[in-house]
């Protein structure tokens, strides 16, 4: 297994740096990245047109904000929580920054308050998680009705138009390479290194993996839930200002089981739901590799009635290869 | 190491497996109805249908209320979509207009066939005069409506029909082929009668969707049998989804894709932004069904030549007035026309439905003139 | 919140002798439930009518009847996501084999309970045999059940069933919606299994700590494969069920169930831990819900509140809870010495 992963990495020059990087991505990483590799391959050579270059920038660019609020995500997940409510605050924060928007605010602005926004509501599910020692699944449920109702509430269902000019980031493309996948690599990075070195980094993987152990260290396991939370509404704001700005009209709802997708991403990437396990960096491959299948199955023609069962058990493949290398690093000692 | 291989040739296998079911299929609106297309061209409809008997259900000894005031509930499909906003708006202009009637719009947040069953029972046993709706399946809201008609409520749909006997009238936007060859006609006219084109819908399931896709199939290949037909993909009401299922399907077929026909208000201005983001505005053709709100900067920057809709905003108007004609006895069964305020006189179709007119084409000369 | 907090401050002087059933969460629930019953009845008099209140039953029978082996799983710390999908594929299952393939009905209806019961046991495989997470597991299926009632139908709905399949969902026995005696059916026999066998005392076992429960010699497999082969079987039973009420199949039916189920079952107490919950809990769940969404529509409260509203009852019921549990412990703490 490492084997393969090594030699699909092997142009890397500096073998140190390669040890290191290996070490960074865990394996479950490598499986995705292999899986990913494989598909491509596969798919590539029934039809090239899917390695072409447009449709790799495609499958990135409608999928980068998947990615990122699957970042968030997986902290949450790997702190031992979970938020059900994702979906609804992504759809209530695209509102506001659209909203936003077309009130005349500073384009900086409409960027801006919808990550503050995500920041302040996911802080207070964060707090009733933590403080008031509610199971984050029923307080994220809850959530969830109450931000969808809201937002239905208010809006109605009314589309945002006339959206300023200059406003759609998410369409920049400096260099020729779309934004978010700028946002997609970048954030992924940075929260794949925070996660590792910094000092809260490292505390949520203790509150997840072994709550008492963490508290015996010294480490708050409130302070800790609440920070998580307070960072996942910092990414859904990001990944909410990245759909926002995708096209040039705001579908002012939220999006149908874009939560479960963004959980698929997580735990699929390797986030094990019991916490404690998993890197940002898997659940950003596997962010792609789900949307690499979805888009591959309609180039190779699936008939569309079974497409969402192939897909499925293409889900099931990656779970279980992942389960098969533990079992056998488990076995190796 | 095995074992990965042994996974890769089962995708593999799955991914060829699965793709020789494909194209086996045709068409055929997921139901057991026939299609009927219409004459090619614009000749007028061929032979006028024969007047069919009403087939409509009757409220069993509803209340008379000639003139009186009467409260109304509308059941869409969903609730916070543009779409139904737009007729609700309708509802609301209709109401005010009349000055007796009062209306309010609820319903389930997705559109799904129980949630808005027990919405409309809700609001059979809150006790109103008479229920308007969509269907989210014809079959399913059947036995809730019925329950109505037995009650003494008054029941009419829009929009999406139910069995006929389950409601008294059917305030239909468009017919089914009317629809099918306004977009096969104004897409054919943009990439050719030998163009190959492509669809992007919500989900096979949604019945409106599946019996216009089969009327353009049949449309299509009855008028323009060289075009061709390259595939039908879902997106569910999903505007990023849309958007990257249209992309999809630029990027597989490349040039050989001269159009893309969007089915819903959500699939068509997602496609017209996959195509201007791809810089193809002139080489891929989208027309689709769309509110004109969403669709302006597509056709103010050309890309989008023609949108096929009704007005949403008229035909909640209609199902009020249509509505207070059932009540006021002026709209009985039998009758062939009923008139509908600024409307004017709308006419009978198929037994029980009232038709409100042929679908609009929406273009660069008229859209501004839309706000909904 | 504000509508519920006078019950509960009065509660402990009015009904000191029954402190403990108070404290409880299902005592919680009931006080929320009676609350809530007497302001709505009180807003409209076509609430509390025993029309009205059965209809109310016909519609909460699928979620009821899904919930309760939902009830089992989550006590042993384990999740079902995939409820809603299994539910969409018995329905096309039934009406394929039915219309499609030439079967009698009632063979049709067995081969859905059949097809649930076998959709729950290859769940209940992978998380036991291979050790795949549940949530991951039947995150996998939630696509994949779907996917397959989709190919299956080559997504057409079936229509057309004789005139007595539709007793099962629409009509009525001895006065009352056939479909609430399979639900109380189900209740009793859950509840009492859960309560007072050996099979209840190893779910909670095995929530409480897997291991320990191994360790002391539980089957736990076993008993793991069989809630989930449950949790199927009694999917399949609500398609059947549901098909009856709405007279048709469609691929998509039981989208979104599992959300509902879930918020149910965590509304009644089930701790989403494990080790905690209790089938009555559920149950008064399960009836809260719906009498609320059913209230609150004949009061004249629209659906996006109504829904928003839930999700306040929601939170606020653990709140309490949690609150009358911290309370009891510091009780306990001071009459320790009794």
């Amino acid at each position: 297994m490492n084997t393969t992963a090594t030699a699909s990495l092997a142009p890397a020059p500096q073998r140190g740096v390669l040890k290191r990087f290996l070490r960074i991505f865990a394996s479950q990483e490598a499986v995705l990245l292999l899986a990913l590799v494989a598909l491509f391959v596969i798919v590539g050579s029934i039809n090239p047109r899917f390695v072409a270059e447009r449709n790799l920038y495609s499958i990135f660019l409608g999928n980068a904000y998947i990615a990122v609020a699957a970042i968030g995500m997986s902290m949450v997940i790997i702190s031992g929580n979970i938020d059900i409510s994702v979906g609804s605050l992504i759809g209530v924060l695209a509102t506001i920054s659209g909203s936003m928007a077309v009130a005349g605010y500073p384009l900086v602005l409409c960027w801006l308050v919808p990550v503050l926004a995500g920041v302040l509501i996911s802080s207070f599910t964060g707090y009733i998680v933590a403080y008031l020692k509610i199971p984050s699944i029923v307080v994220s449920l809850g959530m969830l009705s109450i931000l969808k109702g809201g937002l239905i509430a208010v809006t109605s269902g009314e589309w945002i138009t006339d959206l300023p000019k200059g406003y759609a980031l998410a369409q920049l493309k400096p260099f020729g390479v779309p934004l978010p996948i700028y946002f997609m690599i970048v954030l992924t990075l940075l929260a794949a290194l925070w996660m590792r070195y910094s000092n809260t980094g490292r505390a949520i993987y203790a509150v997840g993996g072994n709550a008492e152990a963490a508290r015996l260290s010294g480490i708050s396991k409130q302070r800790t839930i609440m920070k998580v939370f307070a960072i996942h509404g910092g990414f859904t704001g990001i990944a909410a200002v990245l759909f926002a700005t995708q096209l040039s009209v705001i579908q002012s709802t939220v999006p149908p089981n874009l939560e479960l997708t963004i959980i698929t991403a997580s735990v699929v990437g390797g986030v094990s739901i019991l916490g404690g396990t998993g890197t940002v960096i898997g659940s950003t491959l596997a962010a792609v590799l789900l949307a690499a299948i979805g888009s591959s199955l309609i180039f190779v023609s699936v008939s569309p009635y079974w497409l969402r069962s192939v897909q499925g058990v293409l889900i099931l493949l990656t779970v279980l290869a992942d389960l098969f290398r533990r079992k056998r690093q488990r076995k190796q000692g | 190491m095995f074992k990965r291989i042994g996974i890769s040739v089962a995708i593999a296998g799955l991914l060829m497996g699965a793709a020789q079911t494909s194209h086996a299929a045709r068409w055929d609106g997921a139901d057991d109805l026939p299609v009927s297309p219409l004459a090619c061209g614009d000749e007028e409809g061929g032979a006028a249908a024969a007047a069919l008997p009403y087939d409509g259900g009757m409220a069993i000894n509803a209340p008379d209320k000639a003139g009186a005031e009467i409260t109304l509930v509308d059941v869409p499909k969903l609730i916070g979509i543009g779409y139904f906003a737009a007729t609700t708006e309708g509802m609301r202009q209709a109401a005010e207009e009349l000055g007796n009637v009062k209306v309010k719009t609820d319903g389930p947040t997705e559109a799904n066939i129980d949630d808005q069953i027990t919405f409309l029972d809700n609001f059979i046993t809150q006790g109103v005069d008479g229920l308007l709706f969509a269907a989210n399946d014809p079959v399913a809201i059947a036995p809730v409506l019925r329950t109505a008609l037995k009650k003494g409520v008054h029941v009419v749909g829009y929009d999406a029909n139910s069995e006929p006997d389950a409601r008294e009238w059917f305030v239909n936007q468009a017919e089914f082929n009317g629809i099918a060859k306004s977009m096969v006609d104004s897409i054919v006219a943009e990439i050719g009668d030998d163009g190959k084109f492509a669809i992007v819908t919500s989900t096979f399931t949604t019945p409106n969707q599946a019996r216009w896709i089969a009327e353009m199939q049949a449309y299509q290949e009855k008028c323009f049998p060289d075009a061709q037909w390259l595939e039908t993909v879902e997106a569910q009401e999903d505007n990023i989804l849309s958007f990257n299922q249209a992309n999809t399907l630029i990027n597989k077929y490349g040039e050989d894709l001269q159009g893309l026909l969007g089915m819903t208000s959500v699939a068509t201005p997602a496609s017209a932004e996959a195509v201007t983001q791809a810089g193809l505005c002139g080489d891929v053709a989208v027309v689709g069904l769309a509110t004109p709100n969403a669709m302006k900067p597509y056709v103010a920057s050309d890309c989008v030549k023609s949108v096929v809709l009704w007005n949403p905003v008229d035909l909640g108007y209609a199902a009020v007035h249509v509505m207070r004609a059932v009540v006021d006895g002026k709209f009985a069964p039998g009758a062939t026309e009923v008139s509908a305020g600024r409307l004017g006189t709308l006419n009978v179709v198929n037994g029980s439905e009232v038709l409100l007119g042929a679908p609009y084409v929406f273009n660069k000369d008229n859209i501004t003139d839309f706000d909904f | 919140m504000s509508r519920v907090a006078p019950g509960v401050a009065n509660s402990p002087s009015m009904l000191s002798s029954l402190r403990r059933l108070v404290l409880s969460h299902e005592g919680v629930l009931l006080i929320i439930l009676i609350v809530s019953l007497l302001l709505l009845a009180t807003q409209t008099d076509r609430f509390l009518t025993t029309d009205n209140l059965l209809n109310q039953c016909r519609l909460m029978a699928e979620v009821g009847l899904v919930a309760l082996p939902m009830t089992y799983i989550i006590i042993t710390g384990g999740i079902d996501l995939s409820v809603g999908s299994i539910l969409g594929l018995c329905a096309i299952v039934l009406g394929v084999a039915w219309k499609n393939y030439g079967l009698p009905l009632e063979f049709a209806i067995v081969l859905c309970l059949f097809t649930g019961a076998a959709a729950g046991a290859v769940n209940g495989y992978f998380i036991t045999r291979i050790g795949v997470p549940p949530l991951i597991m039947t995150l996998a299926t939630l696509a994949l059940y779907r996917g397959f009632a989709e190919g299956v139908s080559q997504s057409r709905s079936v229509r057309g069933y004789p005139e007595w399949f539709y007793r099962f969902g629409q009509g009525e026995l001895f006065g009352i919606p056939t479909q609430l005696w399979f639900l109380i059916a189900g209740l009793l026999i859950t509840a009492f299994v859960l309560s007072r066998t050996v099979f209840g005392r190893a779910l909670y076992a095995i929530g409480h700590n897997e291991t320990g429960a191994r360790f002391a010699g539980l089957a736990v497999d076993r008993y793991k494969m069989l809630i989930y082969t449950l949790s199927g079987f009694m999917a399949g039973l609500a398609a059947f069920v549901f098909v009856s009420r709405v007279s048709t199949t469609r691929s998509d039916m039981g989208t979104g169930l599992e959300l509902d189920v879930i918020a149910a079952v965590v509304l009644g107490g089930t701790s989403i831990f494990g080790g905690t919950g209790t089938i009555i809990g559920t149950a008064l769940g399960v009836v809260l819900i719906q009498l609320l969404k059913n209230g609150l529509a004949l009061t004249g409260v629209k659906g996006d509140a109504t829904i928003m509203v839930i999700g306040v009852v929601l939170i606020c019921s653990i709140l309490i809870t949690n609150f009358a549990r911290s309370r009891q412990a510091t009780g306990k703490a001071a009459n320790s010495d009794e």
